[in-house]
């Protein structure tokens, strides 16, 4: 599943925009902004989203570099909505460009090509690898990410990799949350849990 | 569908009966009759458009009220806020904390597992009441402190001093972290757990997490979009005003 974010001020556009992301599977609607709100590159980073559609036209003078801002720090597909003649003027941040003009099939099947070139973060259905029970396991045991790099004589970045590869595999990006997905799965004992609370 | 005053109140109810726990809010309760929305809010002394503005922004994820129908006092949107926050605390949270531990016999599951599962909601509860406490003791009198400032014409210095140290932009990213607890507790519940020996407890719970989820962002909205632009707009006018 790939969660996408729209950024259109014109509401017809966002709404159609949004119809159009609900005819293709394995896309799913995350939120919509107008591309004035403030700060939004933060917002949207946050957010994480693998696919953000934007109408760069939307975006206000503050937000104007969030498209090269999200390209740097995201492994995002950017998607453009200009109309033909606009075309030029599209980012090379953009991989991907929407033609108002187009209809709808020609439109789904651009966005379908998105889905079957699979990134290289499309391994969610696998299992967590041994190296990832390890981390999952003294995540849950209380350890924080440098205690982990230091036991296991990796860089902090590295722990820091697994456990946002962890977070994507299960699904549950809490530590809580990892606590009970560890004890479910007998990785720990209850008695092994430094008590926090 | 846009809500409108000369709207039947039960027609409304029909068409979107998610409104009940609003409505209730409002001190309007089920049995309320045949009239339409002004006819009711004249009744219950509510203010007209405060009522619908709040309909329709719960109704509609689209909504966006216009600028007049911002124009109530900021006290009457936190009063409401505030019997929302009970709603969620004093109702919702104990319900839910009770299906959780009705699961232990009707799911069969090990007093370990239910303990777990039970231990993760009170964490997520005590999130979402430092939460709405934050809001409670450090927003709202702030809000009220603005609104008292503006309506007097020599205001005292003190919310000046606290437009400069401290503004509602602040508080605006702040949702997040609760948010992602639900989803986590979702997510185990929908993956995670030991096959049931009934499915109707699993599923019970499930629609109270995800009608829970489903209130909150709506609630979120409401302070996005009624409350936060409603207090720049404050903050904007009472700078002017110093200057």
């Amino acid at each position: 599943m790939k969660h996408v974010i729209i950024i259109v001020k014109y509401y017809l556009l966002q709404a159609g925009t949004e119809e159009l992301i609900q005819e293709v599977p394995g896309l799913m609607h995350l939120k919509s902004y107008t591309g004035e709100e403030p700060r939004l590159t933060d917002i949207v980073l946050k957010h994480k989203p693998d696919v953000l559609i934007i109408h760069p036209d939307s975006l206000s003078a503050e937000n104007a570099s969030l498209p090269h801002k999200i390209y740097a720090h995201q492994n995002t597909n950017l998607i453009a909505i200009v109309r033909k003649n606009e075309k030029d003027r599209v980012s090379s941040d953009f991989s991907t460009v929407l033609f108002m003009e187009e209809n709808k099939s020609v439109l789904e099947k651009k966005l379908r090509e998105i889905m079957t070139s699979a990134g290289p973060n499309e391994n969610n259905h696998k299992e967590l690898s041994k190296r990832e029970i390890v981390i999952l396991k003294n995540i849950a045991l209380g350890l924080t990410h440098q205690e982990i790099a230091d036991k296991l004589f990796i860089s902090i970045h590295t722990v820091n990799t697994h456990r946002k590869n962890i977070n994507k595999k299960l699904g549950i990006k809490t530590v809580p949350g990892l606590i009970v997905y560890a004890l479910l799965n007998h990785l720990i004992q209850m008695d092994e849990i430094k008590d926090k609370d | 569908m846009l809500i409108q005053k000369n709207m039947k109140l039960a027609e409304v109810i029909h068409h979107d009966h998610t409104l009940v726990p609003i409505i209730n809010r409002f001190g309007i309760h089920l049995g309320f009759g045949n009239d339409n929305i002004a006819e009711i809010c004249r009744k219950h002394k509510i203010n007209i458009d405060f009522f619908v503005t709040i309909l329709n922004a719960f109704h509609d994820a689209h909504y966006f009220p216009q600028k007049q129908l911002r124009n109530f006092p900021a006290a009457l949107l936190i009063d409401y806020l505030q019997k929302a926050h009970h709603y969620f605390l004093d109702d919702k949270i104990p319900e839910i904390a009770g299906l959780i531990n009705k699961m232990a016999t009707e799911y069969a599951l090990d007093k370990t597992t239910i303990g777990l599962l039970s231990n993760f909601f009170t964490g997520y509860s005590k999130e979402l009441k430092k939460h709405i406490q934050y809001e409670e003791e450090t927003i709202y009198p702030y809000v009220l402190a603005l609104e008292k400032a503006q309506a007097e014409r020599n205001p005292d210095k003190n919310p000046f001093v606290r437009v400069n140290n401290f503004s509602i932009s602040d508080y605006e990213t702040q949702h997040e972290n609760v948010e992602e607890k639900l989803f986590d507790l979702k997510n185990i519940i929908i993956k995670y757990l030991p096959e049931p020996k009934d499915d109707k407890p699993g599923y019970r719970l499930l629609r109270e997490l995800f009608t829970l989820d489903k209130e909150l962002n709506e609630h979120a909205r409401i302070e996005d979009l009624i409350l936060v632009p409603k207090v720049k707009a404050m903050e904007k006018a009472l700078k002017n005003k110093k200057e």
